[in-house]
Parts: C-alpha cells; structure tokens; sequence
C-alpha cells in the first residue's frame, strides 16, 4: 500500500482546516470501506488520510429535533437499519441500509460515507430522495445545508465542496402519511451490488415520489402529482405511461459487465411495480 | 470407543483449529530474514518482451533484487505436469494476463510492490486468442511455438491433443430418435479461501519449499528437475491447504520463487491476492456437441460427443482433465455404440487446471441435459429413462475398463423419492433429475507408516494433503479400529517430504481408498508384530493367536493390543512399526493408461421454480445421493457431498469469467465473480448415502465428493425446463439469461 499520512482530528474545525491545507490530497475516512479498498488497490493515493471517528461533534447516532429526524454522518449502516426513529417514520430507509454489503461491512460503513462516494449503485440514495432529505455540510465558512437531489451529480462527484465535511443527513417528518419501499436487483441473493436498487413512496394525498439509481451516472428522483400512481382503481394503461414516464432517466451504461442495458431497464419496470404495489399496501396499512 | 471407528462420525481431527484460527495455514508461517516477493506483469495477456529496465526498482529502499528470465539457467527451465512447457517466467512473449516477466524481492511487502511498479518493461502488445473460435480459426497465431513441441504432428496447430475413445460403430446403430445439440461451460474457479502461498529457502546443499500444495511430493520432483538437485535435497513442506479443489494440485510459482532464494541466498515468501488466484487457476472451460440416440422405448443406442476444452496458455494437467473428463461422456449407462472426440486447445489465457470433477462436469452438463430432451421428446418419464439405462452391478460400460461396481439404481430412486417425484408437483414447481459419473483414479501410489508407541499411543504418517476433506480424521479412524487406540491417542502426520513416506497425489477422490488402503496395510503391519509379540510372551505358537480390531485373541481369552505391547515392549520401551503400501499400476494399452479403481456415482434431483419477470431461480428441493460403498466417518461423506453441490451451484446459476478484447479477466477478484452465499443455497438441501460396502478400500469404501457436483448443472436447469417450458443450453443460469430465454418464449 502507498504511504500516506495520517490525521485523527479532534474537532471539526481541525479537520475542516486539514481538508483546506490538503485540498485533493487528502481523503476522508469514516467507515472506510470504500477508502480502504482503493487505498489497497492503489487507484487513491493520497498524501493524508483524516479520520473522522474521534471527532466528539460527530458521534454517530440518530435524533430527533424541530421536526427532524437527524443522523449523524457517521453512523453506521447496522444502526441506520435498527433504528427505531428511521424504522417508524422511514421505513425503507432502514431497508436500504439493511442489504448494503454484507453484516460486517454494515458495521462499518456509514450513511454519510455512503452518499459521498456518490455511487450510483448506492442504496441508500433512493430512500433519501424519496423522504427529501437534507445533507448537513461543514466547511470553514460555516455549516451549508444541501438537497440530497442537488448533492449528487455522477459516480464519486457531489456538490460537496473540497473543504466541506458532511456532518448530518436530515429528514423532515412526515406532515402527510407515506408508504414507501425499496427494491433491489443483484446477482445473487448473498451480499452484492445493485445492478437497479429502487425507492417508491406514495403519499396520502396522492403524490407518488420514484427514485432509482444504478442505471444511469447518479440516482434519478421522479415525482408524480397527478395522483394516478396513487390510485390503484386508475386504469393500467394510465398507470403504465405514468410509470413509464417517470422511468425514462434511466440510461445504464453498455460497459458494465454487472447487467446489460435491457434488462436493468426491464427489471427497473419489475423493481418499479412491486414497489409501487408495496408502496401502497404500506399507505393503506398507515391509515 | 466405539465412537472413534470406522462408521461413526467423531468430531474432525484438527477441526478446532481450523474454526478458530489456530492452524497454522502456509501464509502463518514466518520465515526469519524472508524477503517479501512481488510479481511484475504486463497489463495485456500477450505481449512480446522488448527490455525490462529494473533500474529504478533497484533504487527503492529496501529491494535487494529484480529476477528476469536473463538470471535464470538459459534456456529457460521448463516445467509442467505433463508437458514440459511452462517456464518459470516469461520468456519473449507473455502467454497469459498475469504471467511473470520480472520479480522483486525486498525487505518489505510496501518495498517489493513500490519496486515492481517501477520495474519498467517495454513491450509490443500483440493479439491474443481468448475464444476456442479464435484458437481454431485457420492460420490463427500459434499460442505455443512449435520449437517446444518436437515431435508432435499437431504442432502447427493450438490443438494440443485431440482424444478419441468409444467402441461399437455409432453411425451404423440405429435409432429411433436422434437428438443432436449443443451445450457450454463456462470458465470458473477455484476460489480457495486459502491464499495460495509459496516459499523457498536455501538448505544446506539444497532447497526447503514451503507450499499450499496438495502433490508435494510431485512438487519435490518437479522442483528436483528445474533445479538440477536429487530429491533428498528438496524438502518440502506442505501444511494443511484450507480448500484446493483441484487448483492446487500443480507447481505454480514454487520455482520462481526457489530460483530466487538461490539467487538472493535469502528465504523468499509469495503469497498471492485473490485478484492473483484468478489469474493462476482456473477450470477449463467446454462446447459441447451431443448427438444421443435413443431408442422409442427409451433405450439408448448410442452417444457421440465432440468436445472441445480451452485449456489456456500452458498445459499443466488440463490436457488429462480433457481425455479423462471426456473419456466418462456416455454416462453410467449401457450404451452399444460410443463415440467421444475431444481435443484440448491453447489459447492465451490462464492455464486451466484440475478442478473437483476434472473435466466430467462440462460433459456430463451436455450429455445428461440432452438426454432429458430425448426423454421429453419420447413421453418418458426423465427419472424412468435413467432407471431403464443405468448399469447394475457387473454390466459392462466401457468394454475395456472396470465394470459397474455399484448399486447405482438404489442411488436414483433415493434422490427422486426425497424430493417426492412421484406426487404432483405444486403449480409453478419444476423437477429435474441428472446422474454424476467419474472415473475414479487410474494409477496410484500411496505408502504409509503407522508407529505403535510403548504407552500405546500411536503416530500415523500419511502423506494426503488434508485440505478439508477430513482425511487425518479417516486416518485415524482406521488406527483406532484396527489398533484399538484412542482418537485423542493418535497424532497423524503429513507435510513434510523428509518425514513422511510417498504419496502420489490428493486427488481424484482417491484418498480414502489408496491411502486408506495403504494405513490400513501399516496398521495389519503392526498387528502381525503384535501377534508375534504376543506369541512370544504367553508362549504360544503364532498360528493360535489372531489380532484384529485393537484385540488379541490368546487360545484362552483375550486381551487389549495395549495389553500385549506394554509388556512385549518392556523397560527399554521402543515401539511397533508398520508400513502400509497401496498400488494400482499403469495399464499401458488402457485408453487413460489405467482402468478405474473405482466410479464415482452421485445422482441429483431438484425442485425449482423461477420467476418470470426477474429469471430468478429458486430452488426449493435439493437431494443429493452418491454411492459411497462405506462411509468411514458418515458426516464428513455428507459434508463433502453437500460442498460440492454447492459449489456445482456456482457454475450453474452464477459464475464465469468475463474477458476483455486484451485477454484480461474483467471481473478478477470478488466483486464482480459471485460465488454462492449461504442465502444462495437450496431452501431444502438434502444428501443421502448408499452404502454396499462394495467398494476397493477400506471396509468396502469407495473415493467420493466430487459426484455431487457433477450433476449439478443438468438437475437445475432440467428443473427450470420443467418448471417454464425454457431450455437453455449455456452456463451459468444467471437471472439474465432465463430472463432472455423466458423473453424469447412469450415471443414465439
């Protein structure tokens, strides 16, 4: 492995002021399982790795406050799905964190890290598009709060500044009831990646919101407003085209050796279905 | 005591420590003043050397030196276990992506990868041959230079050996129904979890080689060759593999890295990534043609099969893996006519190597699949077909080698009775039955050495790699048998060439009945110098006295071996030494130079279903069933059994290697090749034994555990045909692929 240096910050005015000196020198670690992997492999190699698990501000966990539900950027998948906070008002939040990698990375890995390497296989993205939530960044003009959707732009790049330390993901609470599913397609049933991982919610005033991702540069968010997807006594073909229209961003790459175009685009329609009809059973179990 | 014999199923010798990290594997053991080894390689599969410049290599602190092919003898040793055609580096043109052109040894594993990185090598990338369609295509480029295949008419060619076996005249037997397709394996591996690790240090006059081997004394005579040494200066040291499946059966890099230690007079440790694993072993991969003739009744008449292996760069032992993979085609059935042509083809990708099943998966993956087609296209039912075809005990198969040695038929009905076969299947649910057939070893040679110690403990050397199969505890099993020792009284030994006698090989299922034999053999060794002991001591003629299982049987009663040797041995102590040998020579006029010893049977029935808009495979019921003649330790015959299915369940829903247009392997490492979790596993997984006691090794055993995985691949996707209506005749079986196969049904 490359020699790097590295630095354990106490507070995150240190570590925002080591991101400032380093600028792209310097990587950022969390959980590190994916830092590590390219650590080893040798596609970063960076002059200074910052640790961010002994910054006091950053303790992991998950809060509730001013109509918030808050988790710190640091927390880890297994606690992201345990959560009895996301379990009741996110359900498929905690469903995402629950199939990322497998038991031991989901100990490791953490929400925060798993939005800033920006993958656009990532699980959690769809759900967190799908309840609006918030990215919490700091950097040394203070703290900027960023919509998950304007966060993402392609595979490893976020609007995050170079300096900017995500610190929080915020989710508004509910003011309407929602049911919401994920869904995911993989190789196999054991741990793996998505080749189409997929968030549906539809909200009791009829407003259906879709987000899906691994099928294109970043996961896409799509909402219906017209209240047809919501209406299972609509007609299929008005559905169908609702659907259809609001699968239309996908555009998977012809390289990937994971799954070809046509068929994530197929099982995106599956994936979009079921959980749309889950979606539902969830809103009207709800009531 | 009873739970320590043979039948009972104590617990694994040496398994606590392999389940907490105690054993020590060949990458634990620290050798001091090691120097740490890298490989340099091309970043294509063929490329044609111009300069190596390891100049800057040099200049990392900590490198003490870069080996090329210029630092070794010239020409360039050679190697391999059948031909002698790999050398121990490059030399001029790499053959395959990862193939060695330099290596660097430093002070630090951190030193010896900075120093290959620097390691500069100019090359011309050249085209290379992935496919067996590029291989064979005419005037395609020669992947080995006809300079080392003198004297072979097919040198001109990247056909290394074409193989014809069969008897009858196939195209003079008629048949009612003749089914003719075609069928694909693709190319997987091993996946040891154990890294495969070599190290070599200079010893004395000689060389000290310590391997995750499973042939280490094949190894000590390969490693003798290259280096020009007599074997007792070539030691080597084999601990316990964890998982071999056939991909470490042959020297890899054991000779670079010994030409290293030589060369640097330091002890030199290599130990490969996963990504590296990848790159050194790998099954071959098969397309198959198979005409089956059938008669209305469903009686066979005949099978012809063309197969053609791609067996990668070098040949190691991937051209016996074709003839004697191919040589079983026809099946555990009686068949008038056969005809088998295979040919083993080069091309540059990695060399292909043994694998559990050795060549008989991708075959009987064709031959089984389409003889459910000839069943279907007779109205008969899949199970009854076998039944009316599968030899009994004494039938003839191949005229010139062994005769049905088992009761095969016992095996289907098992199988299809534990996943219900004759109720309805529930709506949605398919069924799919296939049967596993392998010739067993057909040479071998295994010694062992069984020492009754004076407390009545005893030591037993065999040279069997245990890699997980549990053969110490087998060992041991029979000692306190025959003995009637303590398990926790006997120590088994194995890993080391200066301390234990000859074994050829762990492989082809053959341990438990060679080496078995040959302990067995040791031990009755011990009992005819007990019983002479014993004669001795009470004053009785010999002819009165009989030892067997741990007991002495005096005129007047009798007594403990124990109770003889304490006494015979006396105050001097000592102790009783036995040797054991077991043979089975070569049959020069055979087709395969060797009849078998025995056959391996298993027979596989599955209940699946797959969902329609996904192409996922679920599989509901699993049972899997060998004929084992006697199953020494009954849960470890089960486990290997239950191993291989699942590890047959990788090559049939999920596994391949993807190449790129340069010849690299796309998805090298574990992100991108999945193997079969626990959650991927049948939800039903069931595994039965039959057990005749007809077999040539101890008490009746025959070799098993590489059956079950045969059958695998034409058990599931006879499910799936039968669950969807879909047939498909390429592996894996993955999502995608059904998904295409159910699209292209709606379309018609």
């Amino acid at each position: 492995m490359h020699t790097f240096a590295y630095a354990r910050p106490a507070t995150l005015a240190e570590a925002v002021a080591l991101l400032a000196e380093h600028g792209a020198a310097a990587r950022v670690l969390a959980g590190g399982t994916d830092l590590i992997i390219r650590l080893r492999d040798g596609t970063l190699v960076p002059d200074v790795v910052i640790d961010l698990k002994r910054i006091a501000s950053l303790r992991p966990g998950v809060r509730e406050e001013a109509g918030l539900v808050v988790i710190g950027a640091t927390t880890v998948m297994t606690d992201v799905a345990a959560d009895p906070l996301v379990r009741r008002h996110f359900p498929a939040l905690a469903d995402a964190a629950a199939v990322v990698g497998s038991v031991q990375i989901r100990n490791r890995a953490t929400l925060g890290g798993n939005i800033c390497n920006a993958s656009p296989a990532a699980d959690t993205a769809p759900p967190l598009l799908v309840y609006d939530a918030t990215v919490v960044a700091e950097g040394p003009g203070g703290t900027r709060r960023i919509a998950v959707d304007d966060f993402f732009v392609r595979s490893g790049v976020t609007t995050l500044a170079g300096d900017e330390i995500v610190t929080a993901i915020e989710l508004p609470l509910p003011a309407l009831r929602m049911g919401a599913a994920h869904e995911r397609r993989t190789r196999r049933r054991g741990h793996d990646l998505a080749s189409v991982t997929l968030c549906c919610g539809v909200r009791e005033d009829g407003v259906t919101r879709l987000s899906y991702g691994s099928v294109g540069p970043r996961p896409v968010l799509r909402v219906d407003e017209t209240g047809i997807l919501a209406d299972p006594a609509a007609p299929a073909e008005a559905r169908t085209n609702i659907l259809e229209q609001l699968l239309a961003d996908a555009s998977p790459s012809p390289r990937s050796m994971r799954a070809s175009p046509a068929y994530r685009l197929a099982m995106l329609r599956v994936l979009g279905r079921r959980a749309l009809a889950t979606a539902l059973e969830r809103l009207e179990a709800r009531a | 005591m009873s739970t320590d014999r043979v039948g009972a199923s104590p617990n694994r010798v040496g398994g606590v420590g392999r389940v907490t990290g105690a054993q020590r594997y060949a990458a634990d053991i620290k050798l001091a003043d090691a120097l740490q080894v890298k490989l340099v390689c091309l970043p294509v599969a063929r490329g044609r050397i111009v300069s190596i410049d390891s100049s800057a290599a040099l200049a990392v602190p900590g490198v003490r030196f870069v080996m090329t092919a210029a630092d070794l003898p010239q020409p360039v040793p050679r190697f391999g276990p059948q031909f002698t055609d790999r050398p121990v580096m490059a030399v001029g043109e790499t053959k395959y992506h990862g193939e060695p052109v330099a290596a660097v040894a430093a002070e630090t594993k951190d030193a010896a990868e900075e120093g290959a990185r620097l390691v500069r090598v100019d090359y011309e990338a050249l085209r290379p041959i992935v496919t067996l369609a590029d291989a064979l295509a005419p005037g395609a480029d020669l992947v080995q230079d006809a300079s080392i295949r003198p004297r072979d008419p097919l040198a001109g060619t990247n056909v290394l050996r074409e193989h014809r076996f069969g008897w009858g005249d196939v195209d003079a037997t008629p048949a009612d129904l003749v089914v003719e397709n075609s069928y694909t394996f693709p190319i997987v591996t091993h996946f040891a979890i154990e890294p495969h690790v070599f190290m070599a240090a200079p010893d004395g006059d000689g060389i000290a080689v310590w391997s995750s081997i499973q042939h280490p004394y094949w190894l000590q005579r390969i490693l003798a060759g290259v280096l020009d040494l007599p074997l007792s200066r070539v030691r080597v040291f084999a601990p316990d593999p964890g998982g071999g499946f056939g991909g470490k059966q042959h020297a890899k890099y054991e000779p670079l890295v010994a030409f290293l230690a030589l060369l640097t007079g330091r002890p030199c440790r290599l130990v490969l990534s996963l990504e590296q694993t990848f790159q050194a072993v790998r099954r071959t991969c098969t397309e198959v043609h198979v005409r089956t003739g059938l008669m209305s009744d469903g009686t066979l008449a005949f099978v012809d099969v063309k197969a053609d292996y791609n067996i990668g760069a070098y040949a190691d032992i991937a051209d016996r893996v074709v003839g004697k993979g191919s040589y079983p085609a026809a099946g555990p059935y009686r068949v008038p006519a056969v005809r088998i042509v295979s040919r083993s083809v080069l091309s540059h990708t990695t060399p292909a190597t043994a694998m559990r099943g050795f060549g008989n998966p991708q075959v009987n993956w064709a031959v089984e699949s389409n003889l459910d087609e000839g069943a279907r296209a007779l109205g008969i039912d899949r199970r009854d077909i076998r039944l009316r075809n599968v030899a009994r005990t004494g039938d003839t198969l191949n005229p010139v080698d062994t005769r049905c040695d088992g009761e095969w038929d016992q095996a289907v009905r098992r199988a299809a009775e534990m996943i219900g076969w004759d109720t309805p299947a529930p709506p949605g649910h398919g069924r799919g039955i296939a049967l596993g057939f392998k010739s067993g070893p057909t040479t071998g040679l295994s010694q062992s050495t069984v020492r009754l110690l004076s407390d009545g403990s005893a030591l037993v050397y065999a040279g069997t790699s245990d890699m997980g199969q549990g053969a110490r505890t087998v060992w041991a099993q029979i000692v306190a048998t025959e003995l009637g020792v303590p398990l926790e009284r006997i120590t088994t030994v194995s890993g080391d060439t200066a301390v234990v006698p000859y074994d050829q090989q762990t492989s082809a299922s053959r341990s438990t009945v060679l080496m078995g034999n040959a302990v067995l053999r040791a031990c009755q060794d011990v009992q005819a110098k007990v019983r002479a002991m014993a004669a001795r001591l009470h004053g009785v003629p010999e002819e009165q006295i009989t030892v067997e299982r741990g007991i002495v049987r005096l005129p007047d009663r009798e007594v403990a071996i124990v109770d003889v040797v304490k006494p015979g041995l006396g105050r001097m102590a000592g102790e009783i030494v036995g040797n054991g040998m077991a043979r089975k020579d070569a049959e020069p006029d055979h087709p395969l130079q060797g009849s078998a010893a025995f056959f391996e049977f298993n027979c596989t029935a599955v209940e699946a279903t797959v969902d329609e808009e996904t192409g996922d495979i679920t599989l509901h019921k699993y049972a899997t069933v060998s004929d084992v003649g006697k199953a020494i330790n009954p849960l470890q015959v089960r486990m290997q059994d239950e191993g291989a299915a699942i590890q047959g369940l990788g090559h049939t829903l999920m596994e391949h290697y993807i190449y790129d247009d340069e010849g690299r392997i796309r998805n090298l490492g574990a992100i991108d090749y999945r193997i079969p979790t626990s959650m991927d596993l049948p939800l039903e997984l069931h595994s039965d034994v039959i057990e005749n006691a007809d077999g040539p090794g101890p008490y009746g055993a025959k070799g098993m555990s590489e059956g079950a995985l045969i059958s695998a691949a034409a058990a599931v996707a006879g499910a799936v045909r039968d669950a969807t209506g879909i047939v498909i005749r390429d592996l894996p079986l993955s999502p995608e692929r059904v998904w295409r196969a159910l699209q292209e049904r709606s379309a018609r």
